[in-house]
């Protein structure tokens, strides 16, 4: 498991925060969608929440030169 | 008598700070990006700066732990930075900066698998045969617990370590960052890694943001001194220990203290280890 796409989902749903937004709604529909494996959708939907938004917010700072 | 050394990071925040107490700054750790498309005069100026302390390279835009290969134009401007300056050692982190051509600005925590291990492993070889040299892998901080992971962090980067031969420079920050804010115990994070092919170590500080946040810009923490002692004591090889500031600059002797600190923990570990 694991594929250059899903690494590049994560760095959609780090930076873009209506990728994120669409993906907290439904993480196996916009994985799925994204052409993500059935498994690849499982661990996606079991994301750390909180977490991913304390890395979206840390990494948007960072970009900012924060 | 021990060869480990203790210095610091160059920020040219810190640079009068620095060249005027060569005599208690082993080595200078330079942000190798910071001069992949720099003008001649600014490499001049680290040129002059490797003639009067040992300078190693560390690197932050690589993204080697992935499983997307590395970028070769990339890979080739550290090369030429290598070449130029001749530094012992360069590094690089254990993370992925960018997918898709999304740029995530920072180090970003890769899934803990067999197929980044690989991927990881592929892309440090790749890194050796353009450059020369192999890079020390850097732990990373991370706030998320990364999604599609198989491995335990531990098992991860004791494989990336052990299938590329490379070192590990072991940010002992990032460490009990992690500890906290994932709820395990550093001290057995050391007992499950290869703590003889640890060369270099950072020490930084960082503050509390419901989890904690790696973000240079606060003093070293006591548990990191700790941990420091603890590797100390079971590690024989001689270690470079660079602290880490990016911000909220103190005066430089407060800097100083702490390199004295980290020496003071290093010389524990050492005696302990020789008991």
């Amino acid at each position: 498991m694991t594929s250059p796409a899903f690494e590049a989902f994560l760095a959609r749903i780090y930076v873009d925060p209506q990728a994120r937004a669409e993906f907290l709604a439904d993480p196996r529909r916009e994985a799925r969608k994204a052409g993500l494996s059935d498994a690849e959708g499982e661990a996606l939907a079991a994301i750390d929440r909180k977490g991913l938004e304390m890395a979206a917010a840390s990494f948007k700072a960072k970009r900012a030169g924060r | 008598m021990s060869r480990d050394r203790v210095g610091l990071s160059w920020r040219p925040q810190l640079a009068a700070g620095i060249l005027t107490n060569l005599d208690r700054i082993d080595v200078v750790e330079v942000i190798a990006d910071d001069y992949f498309d720099a003008p001649r005069s600014k490499t001049a100026a680290l040129r002059t700066l490797s003639a009067q302390a040992p300078v190693v390279l560390h690197g932050i835009t690589q993204g080697l732990a992935s499983t997307v290969a590395a970028d070769p134009k990339r890979l080739s401007k550290m090369a030429r930075l290598v070449e130029t300056l001749r530094p012992a050692s360069w590094s690089e982190h254990l993370a992925f900066v960018r997918g898709g051509g999304v740029e995530i600005g920072h180090l970003a925590a890769p899934p803990r698998n067999g197929a980044t291990v690989d991927g990881c492993c592929a892309n440090i070889d790749t890194a050796r045969r353009m450059i020369g040299m192999t890079p020390a892998m850097e732990n990373i901080a991370t706030l998320i617990d990364p999604p599609g992971g198989t491995l335990s962090e531990s098992s991860w980067i004791s494989q990336i370590v052990l299938n590329s031969g490379c070192d590990l420079l072991l940010d002992l920050h990032n460490l009990h960052a992690n500890a906290v804010n994932f709820g395990y115990d550093p001290n057995e994070f050391l007992d499950r890694i290869p703590c003889s092919r640890v060369s270099t170590v950072h020490l930084a500080g960082g503050r509390w943001i419901g989890r904690v946040l790696d973000d240079h810009l606060h003093d070293v923490p006591d548990p990191v001194y700790d941990l420091l002692g603890e590797l100390a004591a079971r590690a024989s090889q001689p270690l470079t220990v660079i602290l880490e500031r990016d911000g909220a600059y103190p005066r430089i002797e407060h800097l100083l203290a702490q390199l004295d600190r980290a020496r003071a923990a290093l010389a524990a570990g050492r005696h302990r280890r020789a008991a």
